[in-house]
């Protein structure tokens, strides 16, 4: 459709390149084998996903280094490229100690490639509660939290960063002109807020469909509501006939009425999130509700102050009469976590590394950037941070939640997200009937 | 080249032998420097050393490379396992392949069928004499000075459909549903890629117009012929080389394509704009299936050089006669 020989040259040595790379990484990991382990004598490598939050990582770093003296070496991976980096080194001799990930599926293939060490085993080494005891590893965080970094029922994760529930976030203002008096609490209030806000001439719910991961939080919700979180975890361990349940044909079925109602308007996947469309929607008064991650309050206060400061509401996403699921459940980003590999040679120094992951001083550095931590000591620092209502709402959420339903393309393994994501804008659109959605999530791939 | 060009490197760099070498040193026949049997002389294989390692390690080694990791299964864990024609028959059994190849060839059809014609018209007049054609050019060829990130990322924001152009228009754009449409969102593809490419390709026109011999159209002039008539019977016979360079370089970067489509649609609505280049990404990349990858890379290397061929082949490119024959 276009170009010069010099640009499609360009990109088609690039694409070549990185094959090469690839390749090349691949040779070294031949010949390196046997050689000396990552980190070398008297320090570990700590691998992180680069940025602006890295200002934490880099404070907590240097406060264990001047006590320690096997020291911590931070290296950061900027943004997008990550884990395919991290999937590159990790079984090279070049790998880190210590990485960052998302729990779930990010380091499932790890683990069935037997590169993980079990937290367990490390707190085997020194358990107890004494200066010394490492159960804290496993005691000083929310559980909804720790769980999603378990595969198989061992967990493989310290969360390290800071939690991000999905809330329905409205705009009061348009709510109150259209005559919904508050946030709906159950799936009908829900539609009877829809008909009103359309009536009212507003699109009902923002949705940046062009992102597609904005859509797969309803049907996250949706179904974690109907079916509990049992559904999922089910699929994900291999039984593809839930996906066909009764459940998932009512969780379909709800969602396609939402859609047909015009609930999102008709234009969703011309809008995105990532690009301020969708929140944009919202802060000038165009749609009533969105569902989104609880950055969104910090996008808000970003792009919109004034509508953040005085217009801007939150609240848990509706329950669904008859559903399975409690309605205190939560699904979102749960939080990131270090793991640590197995063939590490500093097991013991990074133990007193990942305690750090729930000091004082952690709590306060992660709160100061805007991160809500997920240690148990957390909430009593809440009262001083900046933002502490919306704080303390998540902090309660999240405590209280009996699960925490992990982003289902960070569940599944990396592969999926693709197809996942497809399928789930396919079925918004009308592309896929709900037997198209089925027979779409039955192909993704479990371990 | 002339032949006084080939001296230089055709003499070797051995000492005492090159032009200028010291004095005295030159050979004893009173003719030193321009020696017949010399000039003529090939320059030594071993000057195309630079190209031909540069050439050999980023082109050939790498697509060596990718060709032997297309017969393999490899999650980037670990080492790639052969896997035999896995990659390719799940290629051929899947639609989504069928589907980008078909989405490309048709992304690059359109972008032939848009852009040939603008950016002849726009490089005949840039080439004329008018007082404006400066200052316009430049304006015309900002778009080529961008990167193809910045372009997608300025028209996913005209687009939006709330904020954008389209909640102006709405008798032109309707709900401003582009880039949730398949229609739209080829549209938008095909629309963006013209804007920016189309001033290199008139760029090309623009040359190859000023090399067209004024005597032509002072005789057409002195027959009557008017401007219309001049430029289908004059100017177009005669960028006749030019347009088949074009169309040429049109196609392999069309059918190369993949920023605009990662920044603009990620390949959606579904996989309605999904092209082989990018589908390839996805594949490798996103989903860190690299065999699978590589096969796609592959085929893509295949397409893309049979199609071009085709065009060289069609066009009769391969021995085209020069357009001054007869003057």
């Amino acid at each position: 459709m276009k170009t010069s020989a010099g640009m499609s040259r360009v990109r088609f040595s690039k694409a070549v390149a990185s094959g090469a790379a690839l390749v090349l990484g691949l040779t070294l990991t031949a010949c390196g084998s046997g050689g000396d382990s990552a980190g070398g004598a008297g320090e570990f490598h700590v691998l992180v996903y680069g940025d602006a939050a890295n200002k934490v990582e880099k404070q907590i770093v240097a406060e264990f280094n001047k006590t320690s003296k096997v020291k911590a070496v931070l290296d950061t991976v900027p943004g997008a490229d990550y884990q395919q980096k991290l999937q590159t080194v990790i079984n090279t001799p070049q790998a880190p100690d210590v990485f960052f990930n998302w729990g779930g599926g990010s380091i499932q293939p790890f683990v069935k490639a037997d590169l993980l060490l079990p937290i367990d085993d490390l707190i085997a080494k020194s358990p107890g509660t004494g200066p010394e005891g490492l159960d804290g590893l496993r005691s000083n965080f929310l559980p909804s939290v720790y769980d999603t970094a378990k595969v198989d029922g061992k967990a493989y994760g310290i969360p390290m960063r800071g939690t991000q529930p999905v809330l329905l976030f409205h705009n009061r203002k348009v709510l109150a002109d259209a005559g919904v008096a508050e946030p709906p609490k159950t799936w009908d209030e829900l539609l009877g807020a829809v008909k009103k806000l359309k009536a009212d001439g507003v699109t009902p719910i923002a949705l940046g469909g062009g992102d597609r991961w904005p859509t797969l939080m309803w049907f996250e919700y949706l179904y974690d509501r109907i079916a509990g979180p049992g559904l999922l975890q089910k699929a994900l361990s291999g039984d593809k006939s839930v996906w066909e349940s009764a459940d998932s044909r009512k969780a379909l079925s709800m969602l396609k009425e939402l859609v047909d109602t015009g609930a999102f308007g008709t234009n969703y996947d011309s809008v995105k999130f990532t690009d301020g469309g969708s929140a944009a929607l919202l802060a000038s008064g165009k749609a009533g509700f969105e569902l989104m991650g609880s950055w969104e309050y910090s996008t808000q206060q970003d792009a919109s102050p004034d509508f953040a400061k005085n217009d801007l509401g939150y609240s848990s996403f509706p329950t669904v009469t008859g559903g399975k699921g409690d309605p205190a459940a939560v699904v979102g980003n749960t939080n990131n976590f270090y793991s640590v590999l197995k063939r590490t040679e500093h097991a013991d120094d990074i133990a007193k590394f990942l305690k750090l992951m729930y000091s004082d001083d952690f709590v306060e550095a992660q709160l100061a950037i805007g991160n809500l931590p997920t240690t148990t000591n957390t909430g009593k620092f809440l009262d001083s941070a900046e933002n502490a209502e919306y704080l303390k709402y998540q902090f309660d959420l999240v405590d209280k939640a009996p699960s925490f339903q992990l982003s289902w393309d960070q569940a599944y393994v990396q592969t999926n997200a693709t197809p996942l994501l497809q399928a789930v804008q396919q079925f918004f659109n009308g592309q896929f009937d709900a037997d198209g959605f089925i027979k779409a999530m039955q192909a993704l791939t479990t371990v | 080249m002339t032949a006084a060009a080939v001296t230089g490197p055709g003499s070797g760099p051995g000492p005492g032998s090159g032009p200028g070498a010291g004095p005295g040193t030159g050979p004893a026949d009173g003719n030193p420097k321009t020696s017949p049997g010399r000039s003529v002389a090939r320059p030594g294989l071993g000057w195309t050393l630079p190209a031909v390692l540069f050439f050999g390690l980023f082109a050939i080694v790498p697509l060596v490379l990718v060709a032997v990791l297309s017969f393999t299964s490899w999650s980037g864990l670990g080492s790639p396992e052969f896997a035999g024609l896995d990659n390719w028959t799940a290629l051929f059994h899947d639609p989504v392949m069928i589907k980008s190849l078909w989405l490309s060839v048709l992304l690059t059809g359109l972008g032939v069928l848009v852009q040939t014609p603008l950016s002849i018209l726009l490089g005949v007049w840039a080439a004329g004499p008018q007082r404006n054609r400066a200052v316009l050019s430049a304006v015309f060829f900002v778009p080529l000075l961008l990167s193809a990130t910045a372009v997608s990322v300025l028209w996913r924001a005209l687009l939006d459909p709330n904020f954008g152009v389209p909640a102006q228009a709405r008798w032109l754009f309707g709900d401003g549903n582009l880039l949730g449409s398949r229609t739209g969102a080829i549209g938008v593809l095909v629309l963006v890629s013209a804007w920016q490419f189309t001033p290199l390709h008139a760029l090309i026109y623009q040359g190859a117009t000023r090399a067209i011999p004024e005597v032509l159209y002072q005789a057409a002039a002195i027959d009557g012929a008017g401007t219309v008539r001049q430029f289908f019977h004059i100017t177009l016979p005669q960028l006749r080389n030019s347009i088949i360079t074009s169309v040429i370089l049109m196609v392999v970067g069309g059918l190369t394509t993949f920023d605009t489509v990662l920044i603009l649609t990620q390949g959606g609505p579904g996989s309605d704009t999904t092209i082989t280049a990018y589908y390839m990404y996805q594949k490798a990349f996103k989903g860190f299936d690299f065999g699978a990858g590589a096969a796609i890379a592959l085929l893509l290397v295949v397409v893309a050089t049979v199609v071009s061929l085709a065009v060289v082949r069609i066009s009769g490119y391969d021995k085209m006669a020069g357009t001054k024959d007869g003057l």
